[in-house]
This record gives C-alpha cells, sequence and structure tokens, in this order.
C-alpha cells in the first residue's frame, strides 16, 4: 500500500515547465530525498504536495484506500525560509498551529512542550519569535510541522541554510523523525541525501532523472575500483591482472593500479586467489566503493 | 475550536500592535473635531479679527441633529481612511510576508479563515464606533442640545453597518493582493468610486449602500426609521455577505504564487 | 486672545488635550521598546513628539514593522 502515488505531474509558468511528467510512489514509513541542483523543480514538487500550488496536470493520491482531496490534516511541511508571527513566542505559535491542525487546546499545549523540548528551543520558548537566530526558527520549523503527528512530513531543503553544528543537529533530528513518519525533504547535497535517506528521487530541469532505493542506485551506477599497490614495480603485474576475465579496465597512476570490474566480489576473489598462489608482494588492497557523486554530477551537466 | 484559535490570534495581535489602544482614540478625536471647532467657530473668527469694520458674521446655530451628521461626515472621510489603513494587511501583510504559507498547509477552513480575520476587524470598529458616537453624543448634549440615547444606538448601529461593508470590501482585496499598499488604494479606490456613481445615478440607486448616512438624517429628523434605511442596510448587509463568499473561494482557489 | 482664552469651556477641551497627550506616550513607548521601525527611529521620534495628533497615527500606521 502506498502512502503517495504522484501521477504525470507537470506544473507549467507561461511556456516553461518547472516540473514535467514526474511520477513517484512510496510506501509509509521510507523516508525519501528529492536530489537535485537548483532550479531542477524540488521546491515546485513539494509546494504542490502542500497544496499551496496547484498541478497544471497530473494527479497526486494519498493513501490509496482514503480517496481524500484535502490530505492536509495527514502533512507537515517546512518550507525552506520559514516565517513565523515574529510577535508571538515561540510556544504560542506551536499551540496555535496546534489548534488549527484541530488539536484541543490542552492537546496542542502539551505537544507543544514536548516538540519545544525534542526540537531543543526549550529555554526561549518564552522569547519573541523575531530575536529567535536561523537556527532556532529551523527548529521551531520542523516543531511546527510535526505538532500535529502527520503521516507524511515535506521539508524544503531543511539543512541547507545552516552552520555545520546545526546542521548536525538537523540531520539527527531528521534520523529521529524517519522512524515516527515518512520523510520526503530536497537536497542538493548528496551527502546528506545519502546519509538520511532510503530512497533517491534524482531531479534535473524539472524531470524526473533516476528513482529507486539508495542501495540499488549504488549497485546500478557504481563502477567500483580496486587499488592494488605491489612492493615492486607493478607495470609487470597490470598485464597479469588484465588477464583475469572478471575485471574489465584497469591503468597505473603512480604507484597504484586501479582496477574496475563488473561483479565487485567475484573480481576480489579471482585477485587474492591469483595472489596467493603465484605469491605476489602486495602492499595494499582496497575497495573503493565511490558514492553516487559521479552519477549526481552526470545528471547535473547532462 | 479553529476558529476561536484563529480569532483569538488576531485579537491577541491587534492588541499587541497597539490597535486596540490608538484606533478607538483616533476615532474619538475623529467624531468630536467638527462638532467642537463649529462650537467655536464664531468665537474663534471674532478674536482673530480679521473681519472688515462693520461687517456683520451670521453663523448658523447647529441643531444636535446637525452636529451629529458632522460626527459622521468626518468619520465618512478620515475614518474610513484609517480604517482602510489599518485592514489593508490583513491578509495581504502574512501573504507577503509567507507565514500565510504555514497556516494554510494545516487543515485550515479557508471560510474560518477569512471569517476570524473579517470578525476581528469587525469587534475593533464596533467597538472604536460606539465609543466615538458616545463621546460625540456627551460634547452634543453640552454645546448644542439633547440627544437622546435611543438616537445614538440607532445611528450607531446603522452607520456600524456601513463601516463593515468598508472592511469587507477592505478583506476582499486582501484574498486578491498581496501588497498592502495596493489594497488600500483599491479599497478607497472603491469606497468614492460607489460614492461618486451613488451621486451621479442618485434617482436609481436608491439603495445604495453609500446614502446610510442620508438616511440615518432622515430618520434623526422624523424620528421615525425609514423604509429606505432598512432596505440600504439590507442591501449593504448583502454585499458584505457576498464578498466574504468571494473572498473565501479566491482564497481557496488562487495559489500564493511563488516568492 | 484674552477673551478666547478665558471663553472656552476647559471641560469640553481638556478631554481633547488628554487624548492627544495618551496617543503621544503610546507611541513613544512604542517606539522605545520597538527593536526596528521603517524608516530611521530618531525620524519617527520627530514626527510623533512634533506633528500634533497625525504624527502618532502616522507612526502607528506607517512606523510599526508588521510582523
Amino acid at each position: 500500500m502506498n502512502l503517495l502515488t504522484v501521477k504525470n505531474l507537470s506544473k507549467k509558468y507561461r511556456d516553461t515547465y518547472a516540473v514535467k511528467d514526474v511520477e513517484f510512489a512510496f510506501p509509509s514509513q521510507t523516508c525519501i530525498a528529492l536530489l537535485g541542483p537548483n532550479g531542477a523543480g524540488k521546491t515546485t514538487i513539494l509546494r504542490i504536495l502542500a497544496g499551496l500550488l496547484k498541478p497544471t496536470s497530473g494527479e497526486i493520491i494519498f493513501n490509496e484506500h482514503e480517496q481524500r482531496k484535502d490530505f492536509r490534516s495527514d502533512i507537515g511541511y517546512l518550507p525552506q525560509h520559514p516565517v513565523f508571527h515574529e510577535w508571538m513566542t515561540g510556544n504560542e505559535f506551536l499551540i496555535h498551529s496546534g489548534r488549527l491542525a484541530l488539536l484541543s487546546k490542552e492537546e496542542a499545549a502539551k505537544r507543544a512542550n514536548q516538540l519545544l523540548d525534542k526540537v531543543g528551543i526549550a529555554e526561549a520558548k518564552n522569547r519573541q519569535i523575531a530575536g529567535y537566530s536561523g537556527g532556532m526558527k529551523q527548529r521551531l520549523g520542523i516543531a511546527q510541522a510535526i505538532i500535529h503527528k502527520p503521516k507524511l512530513l515535506l521539508l524544503d531543503e531543511p539543512v541547507s541554510s545552516l552552520d555545520p553544528i546545526g546542521r548536525r543537529e538537523i540531520l539527527n533530528l531528521m534520523q529521529q523523525l524517519k522512524k515516527e513518519m515518512c520523510l520526503l525533504f530536497s537536497t542538493h547535497i548528496l551527502t546528506d541525501a545519502e546519509e538520511i535517506s532510503d530512497e533517491l528521487l534524482l531531479l534535473n530541469r524539472g524531470k524526473l532523472f533516476e528513482s529507486g532505493k539508495l542501495s540499488d542506485l549504488r549497485q546500478k551506477y557504481q563502477t567500483a575500483t580496486i587499488d592494488i599497490e605491489f612492493k615492486d614495480n607493478s607495470t609487470a603485474y597490470l598485464e597479469k591482472l588484465l588477464r583475469i576475465p572478471s575485471i574489465i579496465n584497469g591503468y597505473k597512476e603512480q604507484n597504484t593500479i586501479r582496477l574496475t570490474a563488473e561483479d565487485i566480489s567475484k573480481a576480489r576473489k579471482d585477485i587474492l586467489i591469483k595472489a596467493v598462489h603465484e605469491e605476489w608482494p602486495l602492499e595494499y588492497f582496497s575497495i573503493n566503493k565511490a558514492s553516487l557523486e559521479e552519477l549526481f554530477i552526470k545528471v547535473v551537466n547532462g | 475550536m479553529q476558529w476561536s484559535a484563529l480569532f483569538k490570534k488576531e485579537m491577541l495581535e491587534n492588541w499587541r500592535n497597539k490597535k486596540w489602544l490608538w484606533f478607538p482614540l483616533v476615532m474619538i478625536l475623529i467624531a468630536i473635531m467638527d462638532p467642537i471647532s463649529n462650537y467655536y467657530l464664531p468665537q474663534i473668527i471674532k478674536s482673530v479679527g480679521g473681519l472688515p469694520e462693520g461687517a456683520v458674521l451670521e453663523l448658523p446655530e447647529f441643531t444636535p441633529v446637525e452636529a451629529i451628521m458632522m460626527s459622521l461626515g468626518q468619520l465618512s472621510s478620515l475614518g474610513v481612511l484609517i480604517i482602510v489603513l489599518i485592514s489593508m494587511g490583513s491578509i495581504a501583510s502574512e501573504k507577503k510576508s509567507g507565514v500565510i504559507e504555514l497556516i494554510l498547509v494545516k487543515p485550515v477552513s479557508y471560510a474560518n479563515y477569512i471569517t476570524a480575520k473579517w470578525a476581528s476587524l469587525f469587534v475593533l470598529i464596533w467597538t472604536a464606533l460606539f465609543l466615538s458616537l458616545v463621546c460625540s453624543w456627551y460634547y452634543i448634549n453640552i454645546l448644542f442640545g439633547s440627544f437622546s440615547l435611543l438616537q445614538l444606538i440607532q445611528v450607531t448601529f446603522f452607520y456600524g453597518i456601513w463601516l463593515t461593508l468598508v472592511i469587507t470590501i477592505s478583506i476582499f482585496y486582501n484574498s486578491l493582493f498581496h501588497t498592502p499598499g495596493l489594497v488600500a488604494f483599491l479599497s478607497a479606490g472603491t469606497v468614492i468610486a460607489m460614492s461618486v456613481l451613488t451621486k451621479v445615478f442618485h434617482h436609481i440607486l436608491t439603495w445604495s449602500p453609500n446614502k446610510i448616512s442620508e438616511y440615518i438624517h432622515t430618520m434623526l429628523l422624523t424620528g421615525e426609521i425609514p423604509s429606505e434605511l432598512i432596505a440600504t442596510s439590507s442591501v449593504t448587509a448583502g454585499c458584505i455577505g457576498l464578498l466574504l463568499f468571494f473572498s473565501t473561494i479566491i482564497i481557496q482557489k488562487k495559489e500564493l504564487g511563488s516568492r | 486672545m484674552q477673551e478666547i482664552w478665558s471663553s472656552i469651556n476647559w471641560a469640553v477641551i481638556a478631554p481633547l488635550i488628554v487624548i492627544q497627550g495618551i496617543l503621544l506616550i503610546i507611541a513613544l513607548i512604542d517606539l522605545a521598546k520597538t527593536a526596528q521601525t521603517n524608516g530611521p527611529k530618531w525620524l519617527w521620534f520627530l514626527i510623533i513628539v512634533f506633528i500634533n495628533i497625525i504624527g502618532p497615527i502616522l507612526y502607528f500606521l506607517f512606523g510599526r514593522r508588521q510582523g
């Protein structure tokens, strides 16, 4: 059962598409990263899902069996630069948000208190939001987004405007939250996506370039490399290595031989058996699981 | 209840930004300004001088009814201007700053959102109107002669309906645009255009909301509520209802746009 | 001038002056408390203090930052 299904989603401004024919679906309890460079259409997709923009065409189905058109009570949304009623205190704003999300007065106050602790701004709860720092506003933003325990939490670039410490803390908070609800967040930073998400939606120029489980994508795009160093001149060994059928390619870079293989585990076995048999003076052996960086760069440039 | 949360937020905001303090005071000043200055006008002219020797200055003596109409006259110009200005950002500034995104992403009923905004302004202007007319009434009783409390309440009630239309016009433009200045400009422009149209087509538009003051005058002179006043008030109430309805539809259908 | 001074009924004028004074004081208190205004603070101070009645109203309408 999918929590969210998006079919053929497009958003057109005059004659340019901000988003074109995007399709994806995911079950609950998933954490998905919308990854792409600036202007890829990430924010547009999130704002459509949040109900702030109307799609030009396409369909959004939330919780298939329910068939609701207005599913705002089950989503939480944090814009990239959240703006609050600055004259309110953090606590007042959270209670107000809770009441707008149809919580009772008591419930809203209770949730507000819990969340102020959870996101770590409890000591500032009775201060005016006008005096909050950027990081504090981001935390307050997350708190207001989850006050009503939504099933789906939409976060637009939740860490991009924060300093390294604040970023670390928000990432940790997201790790916790993904256990409680479905997370869909946008980012232009691959490592953030890799760290938190189970699935990736790779977006460029409004189009979905690639999507799937992070582990699957890794396997699909990773041409993993094996680096080997020898005690003496390694040129002779390069030829021998290239004769192993499981190895596709290889070259020498200074003293290191870098090999690429299709099936990395088979290649490893073959190399090590041969090395033992022929008593190669191995100095260094390493398998590099490069990240999706290359795929990402390919998408951005393509 | 969601509506009361929205309403309380508006009331609290208008308290914290001190609208609840200064707006009634300003309305009081506007209402009492003309009756007082007209009362002292003969003395002021006499003492300032400047009249040629032998000239006889004939200044009319004002009746209490004329005096209260002076108050309404000032409220209809300066008062309406201030009302337009205090309501211009009601929704527009929330759109401009972006805070409305956090509000409307919650399962907020669009009708609740609009009516809570409207109701908070409604309470504010009715309170201010009542206070300002009570002060005017106090002065009229001292300076011009007696004016009954019942009449005062009638004036407040019917004139309040007109001012309610003004805030509703403002709410309507607020739902359409996200620039407070534009909202104020269009609201004031609409009120002025309505008044011009009413003057030009006065024999056709007998129930135009702009005629409420005129019929209030008739009511005070005859001592009875004229049927035109009832009809005009009903038309005005109908306009208010329609505008609120359209505002709700607009805020629901219109995209907030990208910032 | 003497004549007009004595002829004025102070029971009539005093409330006017009081309302004006309250407006002035509220505006000044608000100005002192607020962190930021639209435009320089000192300018608003001058406007509030020196423009009779209208000054405080202008400040409330245009000087305060709407948060």
